[in-house]
């Protein structure tokens, strides 16, 4: 039995569902930063899929824009969370709530 | 529901992700990320994505997650509770889920997708040519778009770990 | 077309007034030096155009609102060159006059510059062609009057009379404004020269614009501010409320002479009869020299609107009425075949001598009240014959011409006032002729009690002649209130207003030379015997009864102090209440509440919590979801 579209569909949502879960519930910054990414590998995997059971080449070459995007957010992502422990000391999500009314 | 490998591949995907998620220790998560990267990739060789897996591997598995744990390892915070478990949080984050889910679940379930023929072009994501083909005429503009957002993205980091001098620093 | 130089005679005095404002607010004999040199420049330039050039008419539009639409124009004709002369030359006088007087107060470039704006907007006046663009003018007379009664105004009772001056101004400028807005909507213009082609026949609008006059020619009932004006410097009082600014009341009413109708005319004469006499009777008991001037100009501003509700009788042949295309009856429209203006010149012959001597007058009271150190109380005067001669030759012929001797200016301008009384209603002929005794009693008891007899008080001891810049106008002015009422010395320049001055012939005219000899004897006579130079009022001794009714006034003053305080004051504190609470509370408040009610309910999604922001992100995505499935 060889794997449908709607099987890698499924598989890509339910990745895209656990990654946001993970944001929703996990306290610390650079995990939930992690979940992020799950959920960005979720979108390459359904955009491999459409591209191979279209028999198209676009979304394949789009996955190298996601690659380089993703990369990208990382390191401004991550030096962020470096100059925000240096000033507050902490990188836990609730702590971080100094920008309310 | 696919094929043994496929379903092989997507229990440890799965597996990995939730790990993500479950995970207490930070670097224990970072590596349930790597596992599960590396079942995408598989993933991604079943898809005849060949260079795409690799490349994933290499930037993703090879790149981004040793950057996360050298961070990980840099804020040395020891944590508090790990999750959020307060009980509306908690009920919120579980009905997010249960509607993405449900969201993406019923385009599939109502049949909007075509399924094509698996078997109708083969591997069109194997060779290499086609990629470089597209990269420099139908995405052309993009690829210059990109390599700005790196040297903005660079530029950005070195900004951002600037020490802030202190009143004492004399300079 | 008009020629160009006529936008300068306008605006002049604006561009010397702004100059002041701007940039020599501190240096008062800069400020004196231009506005003398506008005052100047318009003589010239008012001369030259009545004598030399010609008359014209011309206009812009100015605004414009749909349909409706205001122009500014110039309309020249013989009325507004001898008006325009009028203006420049007695204003010049006065710019003298003030360089000397007020050459020792503080805040000279505010008086002089509100000199300039005075003159600026008086002949926007007098060269207005259409309603809208006078009344715009009117306003701006009555702030310069406002602004230079109330130059000393760190003294309460000079603010007060400013502040008195313009709100009675107002209220008459509410009749003339609706006046003007009744005419335009039933004439469909308020250009002067076309509703001479043809205006709709009314009663109503010539008397609302009547009120115009009757605000600001201190007409009954709205003469109270004339009077308390005197708080004003003197110069200021013998250029606007003496020789300029009240006289563009009977301007205006000159100028619309086409609307008069019969009942309205009538009403117009009566009101400047009781006018002429309520005035000279509030004269006689008068202590402030000014004061008497000032009811002495009440009384003949009522003369003038007397003499414009005599004579101006229009002879109308009515079109009967059309029935027009679709179906309505057009209103009867009346042309006027035959205008007989000669209540215009007779009104308009007075204005003139009157400006000459009774600028005179004060001006002439100006130099005594300098002479005497500032002091008013004619009681304590006396003397100043012999120490103050130029003055009191120059302020003799400026009494005798207003009490009407024969031979001077104002015996040929009121005589020709009484020949129209007595050709057209012989009651307003016994009043006028009766006032005319009250005016030469009052005339002669002023001068008298001013000028004669020994010193009655240390500053009138050592009064003594002003300067060069004193004098000079006071002999200018008395030449011209001497020679002024030959109307042969006049330029052929002003036929059109002085070939129809009533002359009487015949019999009439022995009966009206006779009857002003009379008058004149009777008055001057009885005050010289009655009213020697003494320190107390004569009349208030022998008859304290009638003096005390006298000087009542009739009780104008406190009836409205009643009626401001009683009825106005509590209206307004009702007013003030309902726009705390509605407008200033419940709109304008309510309405930024509720602003910021929005503003705190959006400030309540900032939390601060990473975790309700990404809540928010999937509610986003959760409605843009069922808007692509097709729910919304």
């Amino acid at each position: 039995m060889t794997a449908t579209l709607n099987g890698y569909i499924l598989l890509s949502a339910l990745l895209f569902a656990i990654g946001f879960l993970g944001v929703l519930v996990r306290r610390n910054t650079l995990v939930i930063f992690m979940c992020l990414e799950l959920m960005l590998v979720a979108s390459t995997l359904a955009l491999v899929a459409f591209s191979r059971f279209n028999g198209t080449q676009d979304g394949n070459t789009f996955v190298f824009f996601i690659l380089t995007v993703a990369a990208a957010e990382v390191a401004v992502g991550l030096a962020l969370i470096v100059a925000l422990f240096r000033s507050r000391r902490t990188v836990q999500v609730d702590e971080l709530n100094a920008l309310k009314h | 529901m696919g094929s043994l490998l496929f379903q092989l591949f997507a229990l440890l995907t799965v597996t990995a992700a939730v790990g993500v998620v479950a995970n207490r220790n930070a670097v224990n998560a970072a590596m349930c990320l790597l596992l599960c990267l590396v079942g995408v990739a598989g993933l991604f060789v079943q898809l005849d994505a060949y260079l795409l897996a690799f490349l994933l591997l290499l930037v993703y598995a090879g790149a981004i997650v040793a950057l996360f744990l050298f961070i990980i390892m840099l804020l040395d915070v020891p944590g508090r509770s790990a999750w959020n478990l307060r009980k509306l949080p908690t009920l919120a984050g579980l009905v997010a889920f249960a509607l993405l889910l449900a969201g993406l679940g019923s385009l599939v379930a109502r049949g909007q997708l075509r399924a094509p023929n698996p078997n109708a072009t083969e591997g069109v994501g194997a060779a290499l040519k086609p990629y470089a083909y597209q990269l420099f005429t139908t995405y052309l503009l993009p690829v210059q778009v990109m390599g700005f957002l790196l040297l903005v993205a660079m530029l950005g980091v070195i900004v951002l770990s600037r020490k802030v001098d202190g009143p004492e620093d004399a300079k | 077309m008009p020629p160009f130089s006529t936008h300068f005679v306008l605006l002049e005095p604006l561009i010397a007034a702004g100059i002041i404002a701007l940039f020599l607010r501190r240096r008062g004999q800069w400020a004196a030096g231009i506005s003398v040199f506008a005052a100047v420049m318009i003589a010239i330039r008012a001369l030259k155009m009545a004598l030399v050039g010609g008359r014209f008419e011309g206009a812009w539009e100015w605004l414009r609102l749909g349909n409706f639409s205001i122009s500014i124009g110039y309309k020249y004709d013989d009325l507004a060159a001898l008006m325009l002369c009028v203006v420049g030359v007695v204003g010049l006088c006065i710019h003298v006059f003030s360089l000397g007087y007020m050459r020792d107060d503080a805040a000279k470039a505010r008086y002089f510059g509100g000199l300039s704006i005075f003159m600026f907007s008086m002949i926007g006046i007098v060269l207005a062609d259409n309603l809208f663009m006078m009344f715009i003018f009117w306003e701006l007379v009555g702030f310069s009057s406002w602004l230079l009664i109330g130059h000393w105004h760190e003294k309460y009772s000079a603010s007060e009379a400013a502040k008195k001056a313009f709100i009675t101004n107002r209220v008459g400028d509410f009749g003339f404004l609706l006046g003007i807005i009744w005419c335009y909507w039933a004439n469909g213009t308020v250009n002067l020269t076309e509703l001479g082609h043809g205006h709709v026949f009314s009663t109503a609008i010539p008397l609302l614009l009547f009120c115009g006059a009757v605000g600001k020619s201190a007409q009954l009932p709205l003469q109270v501010w004339l009077p308390d004006a005197m708080e004003g410097p003197t110069p200021v009082s013998a250029l606007i409320h003496a020789a300029t600014m009240v006289a563009a009341g009977v301007y205006m009413l000159c100028r619309i002479n086409v609307l008069m109708v019969p009942d309205a005319l009538t009403v117009i004469m009566w009101t400047g009869a009781a006018t002429a006499l309520y005035a000279a009777c509030c004269a006689i008991t008068q202590r402030d020299i000014k004061k008497v001037l000032a009811y002495s100009t009440l009384s003949q501003l009522g003369y003038m609107v007397a003499a414009f509700g005599l004579g101006s009788i229009s002879r109308y042949s009515p079109t009967p009425p059309v029935i027009l295309s679709d179906g309505t009856v057009s209103p009867e429209h009346f042309h006027v075949n035959v205008v007989v203006a000669t209540g215009v010149a007779a009104a308009m012959f007075h204005l003139t001598t009157h400006a000459f001597f009774k600028a005179l007058l004060f001006l002439g009271s100006g130099s005594v009240i300098h002479g005497c150190h500032h002091e008013q109380d004619i009681f304590k005067m006396g003397g100043l014959r012999a120490r103050m001669p130029l003055t009191f030759w120059t302020f003799t012929i400026g009494v005798a011409a207003i009490i009407g001797l024969p031979g001077l200016a104002g015996f040929f301008s009121k005589d020709a006032i009484l020949y129209l009384a007595f050709a057209n209603n012989k009651a307003v002929f016994a009043v006028l002729a009766f006032t005319a005794v009250l005016t030469a009693l009052y005339m002669t008891r002023l001068w008298r009690l001013t000028f004669f007899g020994e010193p009655r008080s240390e500053s009138a001891a050592h009064a003594h002649e002003g300067g060069l810049t004193l004098t000079l106008p006071l002999v200018v002015l008395a030449i011209l209130a001497a020679i002024g009422g030959y109307v042969a010395i006049y330029p052929k320049v002003f036929t059109g207003v002085f070939d129809l001055i009533p002359e009487a012939h015949g019999a009439n005219h022995t009966t009206i030379l006779i009857t002003s000899l009379v008058v004149l004897l009777l008055g001057a006579g009885t005050a010289l015997m009655f009213y020697k130079p003494a320190a107390t009022d004569a009349l208030q001794e022998k008859a304290p009864g009638l003096f005390r009714f006298l000087a009542a006034k009739l009780w104008f003053d406190e009836i409205y102090q009643w009626y401001i305080d009683k009825v106005q004051q509590r209206f307004a504190l009702l007013l003030n209440f309902l726009e705390q609470i509605f407008l200033a509370g419940l709109i304008v408040r309510g309405f930024a509440g509720v602003v910021g009610l929005f503003g705190i309910g959006a400030r309540a999604l900032h939390v601060g919590k990473l975790n309700a922001y990404v809540y928010w992100f999937l509610f986003g995505v959760v409605v843009l979801w069922l808007f692509a499935a097709g729910i919304f």
